[in-house]
C-alpha cells in the first residue's frame, strides 16, 4: 500500500508511442535512480507517474488507488514532483516559489499557518538557499533556481519525491548535498524516484537502479547488478567495466 | 511601501481622478458646478451633464479598463506570457467581429446585451483557436503565441472589414459600425456603463477567487499539477472569465489598444506577480489609465478629435521601451 506503482504503462504522445509497456514501483524507505538513454521515455513515465499524462494502457497506483481517483490536493500532499524546467517567466522571489509548495495543505482563501513557516524554512535551509531566496528568479542562476524547485518540493512534506534531473547545473557540493538529503528523506521513511544521466553521482545512494530502454523498462535491480556491463551494453550502447572496489565509496561506471 | 498600501494610494488616487474627470472638461460645467451638483443646487440641463453625460462615461472608462487589465493579467499567467493579452491573443479583434456582425445584421436592437453576447461569442472562437494552434506539448512559447495571433488577428479583422463593406449599401448600421470599430467613449449611456460593470463584477469575482491557482499556473503545467491544480480545467475557465471581461468592455468602447498588455506589467512593477495583490493593482491602474487618457481627450479641444486608443498608445509605446531598457540592465547584471 505504500508505494506508487506504474504497470505495463503505454503512453502515446502525438504519434508516437513513447512508453511502450514500462512497470515500476516506487516504495517507501526506498531510494531508486531511472536511466536511460536521450528520448528513452524517463521524463514521461515520472509525468506518468503524477499523473500528469493519460496512458493509453496500464496504469498507475498510488497507495493502492488510481493516481486520477485521487482529488487533486490530496494527491500533491503526497507525491511531489520537480520537472526539468524550473524558470517561470515573472519575478517571483525564490520565497515565494516554495511557499507555492504549501498550496496542497491549504484551501484557496487560507492563509499560510505557523507550521507551514515552519516547513518551508526548513526546505530553504535544505538546500542551503537562505542567502538567495529574496531574489527574484530570473536573477538567479540555473543551479540556485533548481534548489529553489527542489525546496518547493520539500515544502510539500509529501513522503514520494519525483525528481526530473535534480542535478543539472548544479556545482559539485550543493549536488552531493542533495543526494545526501534524498538519502536521508528515505531513511526517513520516504520514497525518493530521480531521473538522471549522472550515474556515478547517484548509483553509489541509490537502492535500486531502474533501466528504461525505448519505453519499455529493462531491468529494476540493486545498482551493482542494474549496472552491469551486459545491461550498460544494451541500453547505452556503450562498453563500461564493472564497478569495482568496496560498494559505494569506490563505485565508478 | 508595501503592496497593499501600494493598492490603496491607487484607489485614492482614482477617486481624485474620477472627481477630476466629472469636473474638468474643455467645454460645459467645470469643477466649480460639481461641487454644486453635489448639493442639488444645479439646474436640470446642467444636471444632466454629470448625471446623464460624464457620470456613464466615466463608470465605463473605469470598469472598461479595469475589465482589460485583469483580462491582461490572467491572459498573461494562464499562458505563461508576458507578451499575452486580449489584443495579441485575438480575443479583442474576435469580440470586434462578433459585435460588428450583430451591428451590420440590425440584431443589436433587439436587446441590451446583444451586442455583448455577439461580442463574447467572437472572443470565444478567435481565443479558441488561438489556444489550440499555440499550444505545444502543453506549453505556450512565446514565438508560436505570437505567430498565432498575429495569424488570427490579420484574418478576423479582414473578416471584419468585409462584413463592413457588407453594409455599406445601408449608410446607417455602415456608419454606426465603423464608429464603434474605431474605440471611444462618446455618447455612452447609463445602459452602456451598466454591461460594461456587469462584466466586470460577474467575470472579475470569478476569477479572484483562483488567484493563487494564477500563481502556479506561471510556473510549468506539469509543476502547478503536482501542487494540486488541475491546470488544464483551470485555465479553460481563466480564459473564459477573461474573454468575459474583454467582450463586456469592447462592445461598448469598440477597440482600446495596450490597456490589456501594459498595465498588467507596470502593476507588477509595483506590487511584485503574486496575483493576490497583482489582481486589484492592475483593476485599479486599468481603471487609472482609462479615466486618464479619456480626459486628456476630453481636455483637448472637439475639432482635434482625439481618439482615446491613440491616448492610451502614447502610454503603452514608451512603457514598453521602458521595460526593454529594464529587462537588458537585468541581463547585464
Amino acid at each position: 500500500m505504500n508505494s506508487l506503482v506504474a504497470t505495463d504503462l503505454r503512453v502515446q504522445l502525438g504519434a508516437r508511442e513513447v512508453l511502450r509497456g514500462a512497470t515500476l514501483a516506487v516504495q517507501r524507505g526506498r531510494f531508486a535512480l531511472l536511466a536511460g538513454r536521450n528520448g528513452a521515455g524517463k521524463s514521461t513515465l515520472l509525468r506518468a507517474l503524477i499523473g500528469a499524462c493519460r496512458p493509453v494502457a496500464g496504469g498507475v497506483e498510488l497507495e493502492g488507488r488510481p493516481i486520477a481517483a485521487w482529488p487533486h490536493r490530496e494527491r500533491a500532499r503526497r507525491v511531489a514532483f520537480v520537472p526539468q524546467s524550473v524558470d517561470t517567466p515573472f519575478e517571483f522571489t525564490g520565497g515565494e516559489i516554495v511557499r507555492m509548495g504549501r498550496y496542497p495543505h491549504h484551501g484557496r482563501d487560507e492563509d499560510l499557518a505557523a507550521a507551514d513557516a515552519t516547513a518551508i524554512a526548513n526546505a530553504i535551509a535544505a538546500v542551503d538557499a537562505a542567502a538567495f531566496v529574496h531574489r527574484p528568479m530570473p536573477t538567479l542562476s540555473g543551479g540556485e533556481q533548481r534548489r529553489i524547485a527542489v525546496a518547493r518540493a520539500l515544502a510539500t512534506e509529501a513522503p514520494f519525491l519525483l525528481l526530473d534531473e535534480p542535478t543539472a547545473n548544479l556545482d559539485l557540493e550543493h549536488a552531493l548535498q542533495l543526494v545526501a538529503l534524498l538519502r536521508r528523506h528515505t531513511d526517513a521513511g520516504g520514497a525518493v524516484l530521480v531521473a538522471s544521466h549522472d550515474l556515478n553521482l547517484f548509483a553509489p545512494h541509490c537502492d535500486d537502479v531502474a533501466l528504461l530502454h525505448d519505453g519499455r523498462m529493462h531491468t529494476v535491480a540493486p545498482p551493482l547488478e542494474a549496472l552491469s556491463p551486459e545491461h550498460v551494453r544494451t541500453v547505452f550502447g556503450v562498453t563500461a567495466d564493472a564497478p569495482t572496489g568496496p560498494f559505494p565509496r569506490a563505485f565508478r561506471l | 511601501m508595501t503592496a497593499r498600501r501600494v493598492v490603496g494610494w491607487l484607489a485614492l488616487t482614482l477617486v481624485v481622478l474620477a472627481v477630476l474627470y466629472l469636473g474638468c472638461s474643455y467645454e460645459g460645467p467645470g469643477i466649480a458646478s460639481l461641487f454644486v451638483w453635489c448639493t442639488g443646487g444645479l439646474d436640470e440641463v446642467e444636471g444632466y451633464v454629470f448625471t446623464g453625460l460624464r457620470l456613464p462615461r466615466l463608470l465605463v472608462a473605469a470598469c472598461g479598463g479595469a475589465s482589460l487589465a485583469l483580462a491582461g493579467a490572467v491572459m498573461q499567467a494562464t499562458f505563461r506570457n508576458p507578451l499575452a493579452s486580449p489584443d495579441l491573443v485575438g480575443t479583442a479583434a474576435g469580440a470586434a467581429l462578433g459585435g460588428a456582425c450583430a451591428i451590420v445584421l440590425q440584431i443589436a436592437s433587439l436587446g441590451l446585451v446583444v451586442v455583448p453576447a455577439a461580442s463574447l461569442l467572437g472572443a470565444l472562437v478567435v481565443t479558441g483557436l488561438v489556444f489550440v494552434l499555440a499550444r505545444a506539448h502543453g506549453r505556450f512559447a512565446t514565438a508560436t503565441l505570437l505567430l498565432a495571433g498575429i495569424a488570427l488577428n490579420t484574418l478576423v479583422g479582414a473578416l471584419t472589414s468585409f462584413v463592413v463593406t457588407l453594409s455599406f449599401d445601408n449608410y446607417t448600421a455602415s456608419s454606426n459600425v465603423l464608429f464603434w470599430l474605431m474605440g471611444g467613449l462618446e455618447s455612452r449611456t447609463w445602459e452602456h456603463a451598466v454591461i460594461t460593470a456587469a462584466g466586470l463584477v460577474v467575470f472579475g469575482l470569478a476569477v479572484v477567487p483562483r488567484r493563487r491557482e494564477l500563481d502556479l499556473l506561471t510556473l510549468h503545467d506539469d509543476t502547478a499539477h503536482s501542487l494540486g491544480v488541475d491546470a488544464p480545467r483551470v485555465r479553460r475557465w481563466l480564459v473564459l472569465c477573461a474573454c468575459g471581461l474583454t467582450a463586456a468592455t469592447v462592445s461598448n468602447t469598440g477597440g482600446i489598444a495596450f490597456v490589456g498588455l501594459v498595465v498588467p506589467h507596470l502593476a507588477r512593477l509595483l506590487v511584485g506577480p503574486a496575483h493576490r495583490v497583482l489582481l486589484p493593482a492592475a483593476a485599479l491602474l486599468g481603471a487609472i489609465l482609462m479615466v486618464g487618457s479619456d480626459l486628456v481627450c476630453r481636455l483637448t479641444p472637439p475639432t482635434w478629435n482625439l481618439r482615446l486608443g491613440v491616448v492610451t498608445a502614447f502610454f503603452g509605446a514608451p512603457y514598453f521601451l521602458f521595460l526593454l531598457a529594464r529587462n537588458r540592465r537585468l541581463e547585464d547584471s
